[in-house]
């Protein structure tokens, strides 16, 4: 029976070597599909008789080159993908977010210290007028750490648009449902496009809220209604009896948009329309 | 295995991942590598310099790299694109390593690769981990050995450890003799380590 292997074709008959290019070794064995069942492991010796290489060191050289070449390949296919870039810039916008909070706390506290008077009502003043302040008021490495703030809290803005848009193109059908940027951290936090367009509606619906769930399974603890998708206004603004309710129904039909934005690729105006109708639906109080 | 006091070591040049050396040779950290883990427990399978090995779950190469310095081959099959890079630089530099990318559940889309082995090492964050073994054993030698690094975790959180591990025990016995069964505690939480030979 016919056995194919990367070096070449093996049967009763002998062997059929298919040439010592690793390239084009490569693109041959992409194409082998082996049926488990009838295989055997093949000794190295094989190949030596065959005449594709004369040693064993040869033989591992050759293979090392072919399965490198095709792993290569594969990882450049995986990065491919728009959704993959989409993932990093969302990563990079909640990591920014993170740090300018950090450093914006540590500005007041410094900012207090000298400025006795700038008390707690100030801290409360939205984050840009309080950095103007600080910049102003403040002398040498505060204001000028305060400037820089203010731009990084800039470049977040900037950034948060080109999220939002980016979002739209690669995922038209879930930013249309919950807008571009929530759909942006489901994304993320799926892993990806693939992983997200295979996910149930009940596990999309508590993504990002792990640690509520484990708590819930290993016991005692009620479980999450909601996870990302809570930062939806849908969702945060219907009123607790039917938050559950408006988050479930969400998710699931986030779960059928995730599957036409992955097979599709663009967006569906009839399933959207319905799926806003059922959604609103849900968010009326019984 | 070669120990200098107590410490496990494998011979071969340094700086894979910022692992100390100690005479020369490369520290081999029982807190980082399971496999490190389960010799320095006193189980393991003896690793020879004419042996063949299979590696799933190789991720970033860092215990691959120890293995390498031991036997004669290893066959290093990870999936994911991030850490296959890395494994991708770990085998530039050491050329008794083959990197397979591809997923250890589907042995067939590396089969035509792959030669007998003497064994199999598997270390997978997966539910089904003992499943994944069983379809790898057509590339095990009779008598070869396979060490299945059972992550109870990932087979269910919700279950107990033990119970999780007398089920895994359960389904490998049924093609195979399992020779040892070790938890890796105080290095490994939840981990175990199932040795089996292949009859």
């Amino acid at each position: 029976m016919l056995q194919r292997y990367w070096f070449g074709d093996v049967d009763e008959e002998g062997c059929r070597a298919a040439g010592t290019d690793p390239a084009a070794l490569a693109d041959r064995a992409t194409a082998i599909r082996t049926g488990m069942d009838s295989f055997v492991p093949i000794d190295w010796e094989v190949a030596r008789g065959c005449g594709v290489v004369r040693t064993r060191e040869e033989y591992v050289d050759l293979l090392r080159a072919v399965c490198t070449t095709l792993a290569r390949k594969k990882i450049a296919l995986s990065y491919q993908g728009r959704d993959v870039e989409l993932l990093q810039m969302v990563r990079m916008l909640d990591e920014l977010d993170n740090v300018i909070n950090l450093l914006q706390e540590r500005a007041a506290e410094w900012y207090q210290v000298t400025n006795p008077s700038f008390s707690r009502k100030y801290r409360s003043l939205p984050a840009k007028k309080m950095l103007g302040i600080i910049r102003k008021g403040a002398r040498g490495g505060l204001s000028d750490a305060a400037e820089e703030i203010e731009r990084l809290a800039g470049t977040r803005s900037r950034l948060m648009r080109e999220v939002s848009a980016r979002a739209d193109e690669v995922l038209p059908n879930v930013s249309a449902l919950i807008g571009g940027l929530v759909a942006a951290r489901l994304l993320s936090r799926a892993g990806g496009l693939p992983a997200l367009a295979r996910m149930p509606g009940s596990t999309i619906q508590v993504l990002g809220s792990e640690r509520a769930l484990f708590s819930h399974l290993r016991g005692g603890t009620p479980p999450p209604k909601h996870g990302i998708i809570f930062q939806h206004r849908r969702v945060h603004n219907a009123p607790k009896s039917v938050r559950g309710r408006v988050a479930r129904v969400l998710a699931a039909k986030l779960a059928i948009a995730a599957r036409l934005d992955y097979y599709r690729g663009e967006a569906v105006p009839e399933f959207l329309r319905d799926a806003q109708a059922r959604i609103d639906e849900a968010g009326v109080a019984a | 295995m070669i120990w200098l006091g107590n410490v496990l070591v494998s011979p071969g040049e340094g700086g894979v991942y910022g692992e100390r050396t100690l005479d020369g040779y490369r520290v081999w950290d029982p807190y980082r590598s399971k496999l490190a883990a389960l010799y320095t427990l006193g189980g393991g399978v003896e690793l020879t310099p004419d042996m063949r090995v299979l590696y799933l779950g190789a991720a970033n190469g860092t215990t691959v790299s120890h293995v390498a310095d031991y036997v004669e081959t290893v066959y290093a099959v990870e999936f994911a694109p991030r850490p296959m890079q890395d494994l991708l630089e770990v085998a530039r530099r050491r050329k008794n390593i083959v990197p397979i990318m591809a997923d250890a559940g589907r042995p067939e889309e590396y089969a035509p690769f792959m030669e007998p082995v003497d064994l199999v090492y598997q270390d997978v964050a997966q539910p089904n981990q003992v499943e994944i073994a069983e379809r790898n054993l057509v590339f095990l030698k009779p008598g070869g050995h396979l060490i299945l690094m059972l992550k109870t975790r990932s087979v269910d959180v919700r279950r107990d450890p033990a119970e999780v591990l007398a089920e895994a025990r359960a389904g490998l016995e049924r093609r195979l003799d399992v020779t040892d069964v070790r938890w890796l505690e105080p290095y490994h939480r939840d981990h175990a380590a199932i040795i089996c030979s292949r009859r």
